[in-house]
């Protein structure tokens, strides 16, 4: 690396897929060309419209997939996407659910068992912590997933518009701890379509288009390149139904 | 790191036996039951109705079996392991031998409750615990070793190409035939009984049954070129889903 801030770097990155699951099948290119750099300290947004490839960037950046041509360059960190729910089993409890889903977002078991208590606070499943999550409402296994995911603290941090769940209560509620997490300085890469949340929450922002880079940047000029191109492309605004241009 | 892994494979095991006995009503009690079905099954074909048994024929199937539902479960449980956890492996970067290592070390969890009542009954058949028992724990580790080769290199391919799964099956289930697991092989005439007893899984019965039933000590030097070929095998399937591993995010399940 040239410079010790420089965490994560990835230049022409391209990762293809395959169309079917032939021998020799087609490939799809989901990522073309993407270059961006990622400082620490940097909380980066990463806008496009759907299917720009941005969850697969997301993907790379986090050491999941590997890039099929151009490099990723990464400092000894670790990389973590904010996955909810991940590895939870129907049939254990929220407490054992917890403690796997910790370890397998990277977290020491100790680590994970002095937290418990302010998972179980948090996720306000009260004596529920204790029964098999099978028996939890969906509201109640996204706020445990919430509460776990919330306890993980990556050097960089890869989110994947998972800003808010549960009821509206709880949404404030994550939301806000989200927003917290992401103000004490930590590293994060949070990819939206949400354009007002990646404006409010990043201060770098890099702009995918059909898997490529267009630019990367401040957040206002991304923002402006993005609207100017928007506009060309002669995207017309959408009627809402009560008549008022959205 | 390395700390990390193991505590993480250890839980998994724990959560996978937990999750496992309490998805059932009888939960542990299928652990010994199902293996004790099939077990009555073969006596009841090759003993009651066949009368191809013999003398000791009950005690050697039961070690036979005992032994070969371990090694095939740890292969075909672990072999697909990998293929069954694409969802999480989409999802998180971890090693992806962790998922075959889960599944074989809960089936060799549950393998030791199903051995420790096999010893009870032999013992009450007859064939009372022994010296010989001292050899137990390295022909276990090569039994493990062997299953583990083997499952690894299944888990490896299996991803790519599930459709392998309806074949390993079958494959098994001559192999389980062929290797004297329902039949010892000294009712195989000469010299097909010599082809035969190169077998890994044929030396591990031969070896089991002379401990448990006859107090004899293995033969060590054929125990332990099954242990070498089965380093061998682990180190093989490790390094094919090293070389795999890009492309198993990919793949959709």
């Amino acid at each position: 690396m040239d410079t010790p801030d420089i965490l994560v770097e990835l230049r022409h990155v391209g990762v293809a897929f395959s169309a079917q699951r032939r021998l020799a099948g087609s490939r799809f290119w989901a990522l073309e060309d993407v270059s961006l750099t990622l400082r620490r300290g940097e909380r980066l947004g990463v806008i496009g419209r759907n299917g720009a490839g941005k969850s697969t960037l997301l993907r790379v950046i986090a050491g999941i997939l590997a890039p099929d041509r151009g490099s990723v360059r990464r400092a000894p960190v670790s990389c973590q996407l904010l996955s909810l729910a991940l590895g939870f089993t129907p049939h254990l409890s929220g407490r054992d659910n917890a403690v796997l889903s910790g370890l397998m977002l990277g977290l020491r078991r100790r680590d994970i068992v002095a937290r418990l208590p302010a998972i179980r606070e948090f996720s306000e499943l009260g004596d529920f912590f204790e029964q098999p999550i099978a028996t939890y409402s969906a509201g109640m296994t996204m706020r445990l997933a919430f509460s776990v995911a919330i306890q993980v603290e990556p050097d960089v941090l890869l989110i994947d518009e998972v800003l808010a769940v549960g009821d509206a209560e709880f949404q404030q509620k994550s939301g806000a701890a989200l927003r917290a997490r992401m103000a004490e300085g930590h590293t994060v890469v949070l990819v939206s379509h949400d354009e007002a949340q990646v404006a409010r929450l990043c201060d770098r922002v890099l702009w995918v288009e059909h898997g490529k880079s267009v630019c990367e940047g401040p957040r206002d000029e991304v923002f402006a390149a993005y609207h100017r191109d928007l506009h060309l492309a002669g995207a017309a605004p959408v009627p809402s139904v009560d008549g008022v241009v959205a | 790191m390395r700390q990390h892994l193991i505590e993480l494979v250890l839980f998994s095991t724990y959560a996978e036996l937990r999750a496992e006995r309490a998805r059932s009503y009888l939960g542990l009690i299928w652990w010994v039951l199902e293996p004790a079905l099939m077990m009555g099954t073969f006596w009841l074909v090759f003993d009651v109705i066949m009368k191809s048994g013999g003398p000791g024929y009950l005690p050697s199937l039961l070690i036979g079996l005992t032994l070969w539902q371990w090694m095939k479960s740890c292969m075909t449980h672990g072999g697909y392991a990998i293929w069954s956890n694409l969802g999480l492996v989409r999802q998180v970067h971890l090693p992806p031998l962790v998922f075959p290592i889960v599944a074989m070390l809960s089936d060799t969890v549950k393998f030791f409750y199903i051995f420790a009542l096999l010893v009870v009954i032999l013992w009450i058949a007859g064939y009372p615990p022994n010296m010989a028992y001292l050899a137990l724990p390295p022909l276990f580790v090569a039994v493990l070793l062997f299953a583990a080769g083997v499952g690894f290199v299944i888990a490896a391919v299996v991803p790519l190409l599930p459709d392998l799964r309806f074949v390993i099956e079958q494959v098994l289930t001559v192999v389980m035939f062929l290797s004297g697991v329902v039949f010892s092989l000294g009712n195989v005439p000469s010299p097909l009984r010599e082809i035969m007893a190169l077998n890994p899984v044929a030396v591990i019965m031969d070896a089991s049954r002379g401990i448990l039933m006859r107090g004899e000590w293995p033969n060590w030097v054929g125990l332990g070129k099954v242990t070498l070929i089965s380093i061998a095998a682990c180190l093989i399937g490790a390094a094919v889903v090293a070389r795999l591993a890009p492309r198993y995010p990919k793949l959709a399940t």
